[in-house]
């Protein structure tokens, strides 16, 4: 009888309990709500107001609405910005692809892959400003690029790389290739040191090359820091380029190294108008949040079906 | 045909290790070879290097006829089934199974389906095969595992402890399956595995290694019943042979086993040898010195005696036991089995240590018998202990070889 009469006085304890601990846990977390809604809500939400309207930092913002939007995106010079965003995902490719085979030869532990190891993962320890600078020097027109490119014959296709629009966002896309290839190849590295080497020998014997080994057996085992890699670049991508394109090209020439992140700042602190700059920046933001998203749901997927 | 040769093969790592020393092995075609031995004595780097995964030091591997230590372990055509099963976790059954046909040797679609069904429905996986392998159990992988190495119908399987990660009852049950599976197919195996158990069980023939070094290399009985030194006859068998420092006497004093200390029995005759271990002693029959001419050699001399516990019995349940074999014993400890009972029994003498591994054992100076369990034996009683003296081993104290011709 008792055994029977048991289960819901403990389900009531439980039950009892439980509300216990859920409230002892939003109690704890009261804090960090408060400063999270101080620091990061309030802003943002904020910025959105801001965004519709055309204030300029000193008179009363004078509200336009949700119009602001519908006119952000019918103006041709956002179109650019925007086009530009896009031309610089084209790097991400490169950006993963390079350190990934750098840290393939890297895991084969070859004379002095510690050496190459640090070699490698330096530029992510120097400053972005000073990684613009050193691009700068090389692109540049009296640049190492063209002193290098004459020195072996090359004269001829001697270019100014930062003086035309799409030279300049290539040259801009290479630089931001140069600084993710230390990142992205300590997280490959990093991955590879997790694969059972046993999986190795297996293809080994199972009569696999090296090469279908790294495809067939490595790679799909690499798949969330691939990911993962995929995720922070094309993050960098739309919002860590700003130094970058503030130190080589200052957004030039005309619009051709302009994002929508440097355009922020063009349009907020070097014309004065705030209500627009909260524009692009609610933009980038929604647009960071639609990739994030996207991604996250990737790997989500991967996490029911993958291994 | 496959046959695999191993040829003075040795291997040294970087630093000075050897695992395996100067190893001489030949695998017949279609032969179940037993690798075994305890942690660390080279098994899995001789089975690797026979697979190409380990290079060779000195010495040259043949399979088929053909040195294959340069060979790359893709070219080698052998199948290898590994301790943690190496599954690629992110391919179904099918793909697992599949995956080295598709890769390696461009088998048309149909011919790779047939195989994987084929293989499939043997080793009971058809309900299993769109399953991703962290879906399965320990006993499906293994499965898996084996129909990755069958579908590829190879020259020869290597098996490195492929059952260790499996719960008891499971082990037994795979054990024979592969046991089953590697006789239908007909394919050369080398498996190696630490349990002696599972080496008896398997193999044709078991190989004994001890610190790289080759102890012997016999058919399963012949392996029990005449082991070549004293580290085969410690390891194989369960529990293990009792090993005792002892003398052997010229038996002219007469007295027969301790338990009869008047005893007029001395099966080798009046004059025949004597093993002399503590205050016990027990007559040599004349079948064993005619068996074993080199016992002549140690009269007089320290010997190390081997006696397994199935040829020690309870005396009081024996209606002509023999007095001159007959020792008598104070009970440590019974424990019941079921099926027999093991009795430990103190025994009043050195219990020989030569081995590091059976040193936990020798420090209990314990002779252990498996008896029937009609024995009416506890602990604190004093036993009369009829030991089988036409089954005895002796073996030289210093080389530990056994003393035969």
């Amino acid at each position: 009888m008792s055994l029977i009469a048991d289960p819901p006085v403990r389900r009531q304890r439980r039950g009892r309990l439980a509300r216990r601990r859920r409230l002892a846990g939003f109690l704890l977390s009261v804090p960090a709500i408060v400063l999270v809604a101080a620091l990061l809500w309030t802003p943002i939400v904020q910025a959105v107001r801001y965004s519709m309207t055309n204030w300029n930092g000193y008179s009363a913002p004078v509200w336009i609405g949700p119009s602001a939007y519908a006119s952000a995106f019918g103006d041709p010079i956002v179109r650019r910005v925007l086009e530009n965003n896009a031309l610089l995902l084209l790097a991400v490719p490169f950006a993963i692809g390079i350190p990934l085979i750098i840290a393939a030869l890297l895991h084969e532990h070859v004379r002095g892959w510690r050496f190459f190891r640090s070699v490698y993962f330096l530029p992510t320890a120097i400053s972005w400003v000073v990684i613009g600078m050193v691009a700068l020097q090389f692109f540049a027109d009296r640049g190492i690029l063209n002193q290098l490119l004459a020195d072996v014959g090359l004269g001829s296709i001697h270019t100014d790389f930062l003086a035309s629009e799409y030279s300049a966002l290539a040259a801009l896309a290479i630089t931001f290739i140069w600084s993710m290839i230390g990142t992205n190849t300590i997280i490959f590295l990093t991955g590879m040191a997790t694969l059972d080497p046993t999986l190795i020998e297996a293809a080994r014997v199972d009569g696999l090359s090296r090469r279908q080994i790294f495809y067939r057996v490595e790679l799909p085992l690499l798949t969330r820091f691939i990911q993962f890699s995929f995720v922070i670049t094309v993050i960098s991508a739309f919002s860590a380029l700003f130094s970058l394109i503030f130190v080589m090209t200052g957004g030039g020439p005309g619009l051709g190294t302009t994002t929508l992140e440097f355009f922020v700042y063009q349009a907020g602190f070097a014309q004065g108008q705030f209500g627009t700059g909260a524009l692009y920046g609610v933009i980038l933001f929604v647009i960071m949040i639609i990739v994030g998203i996207g991604q996250l749901r990737l790997i989500r997927s991967e996490d029911g079906e993958g291994w | 045909m496959s046959r695999i040769v191993l040829d003075a093969v040795s291997k040294q790592f970087p630093g000075g290790a050897t695992a395996v020393s100067s190893l001489d092995l030949e695998v017949s075609d279609g032969e179940l070879l037993v690798l075994v031995g305890p942690s660390g004595c080279g098994k899995t780097t001789a089975l690797r290097m026979v697979a190409g995964l380990e290079e060779v030091s000195s010495g040259t591997i043949y399979i088929d006829d053909r040195p294959v230590n340069d060979m790359e372990p893709r070219h080698r055509d052998i199948a290898m089934v590994f301790q943690g099963y190496a599954l690629y976790p992110h391919l179904s059954v099918y793909d697992n199974m599949a995956f080295s046909l598709k890769y390696r040797r461009a088998v048309p679609k149909a011919e790779v389906k047939k195989r994987v069904s084929e293989a499939a429905r043997i080793l009971e996986l058809e309900p299993l095969l769109d399953r991703k392998p962290r879906q399965l159990s320990g006993g499906q992988r293994q499965r898996v595992a084996m129909g990755r190495a069958i579908v590829r119908q190879p020259r020869a399987f290597l098996m490195d402890e492929p059952l260790s990660n499996l719960d008891a009852k499971l082990r037994v049950q795979m054990r024979a399956e592969i046991a089953q599976l590697q006789r239908s197919l007909g394919t050369t195996t080398i498996y190696v595995t630490h349990d002696q158990t599972e080496a008896m069980t398997l193999g044709s023939r078991v190989a004994v290694l001890n610190h790289g070094v080759l102890q012997q290399v016999a058919a399963p009985q012949e392996m029990y019943r005449n082991p070549a030194n004293l580290f085969v006859a410690g390891f194989i068998g369960s529990p293990p042979m009792n090993l005792i420092d002892a003398r052997l006497e010229r038996g002219s004093s007469g007295p027969g086993g301790s338990g009869d200390p008047g005893g007029s029995g001395d099966p080798g005759g009046p004059d025949g040898p004597q093993v002399v271990f503590g205050h016990h002693r027990l007559g040599v029959p004349a079948q064993v010195t005619a068996e074993r001419p080199g016992l002549a050699r140690y009269l007089g001399r320290n010997i190390v005696l081997g006696v397994r516990p199935e040829h020690l019995s309870d005396a009081a349940l024996m209606r002509d036991a023999d007095a001159a074999s007959v020792i008598e014993l104070p009970v440590r400890l019974r424990e019941e089995l079921g099926s027999d009972v093991q009795i430990h029994c103190g025994i009043g003498a050195m219990v020989h240590h030569g081995e590091a591994a059976l040193q936990d054992v020798t420090s209990l100076a314990t002779l252990v018998a498996r008896m029937d369990p009609q024995t009416a034996l506890a602990e604190g009683q004093q036993a009369r202990v009829h030991v089988e003296t036409t089954r005895l081993h002796f073996f030289d104290p210093e080389t530990g070889a056994s003393i035969r011709g």
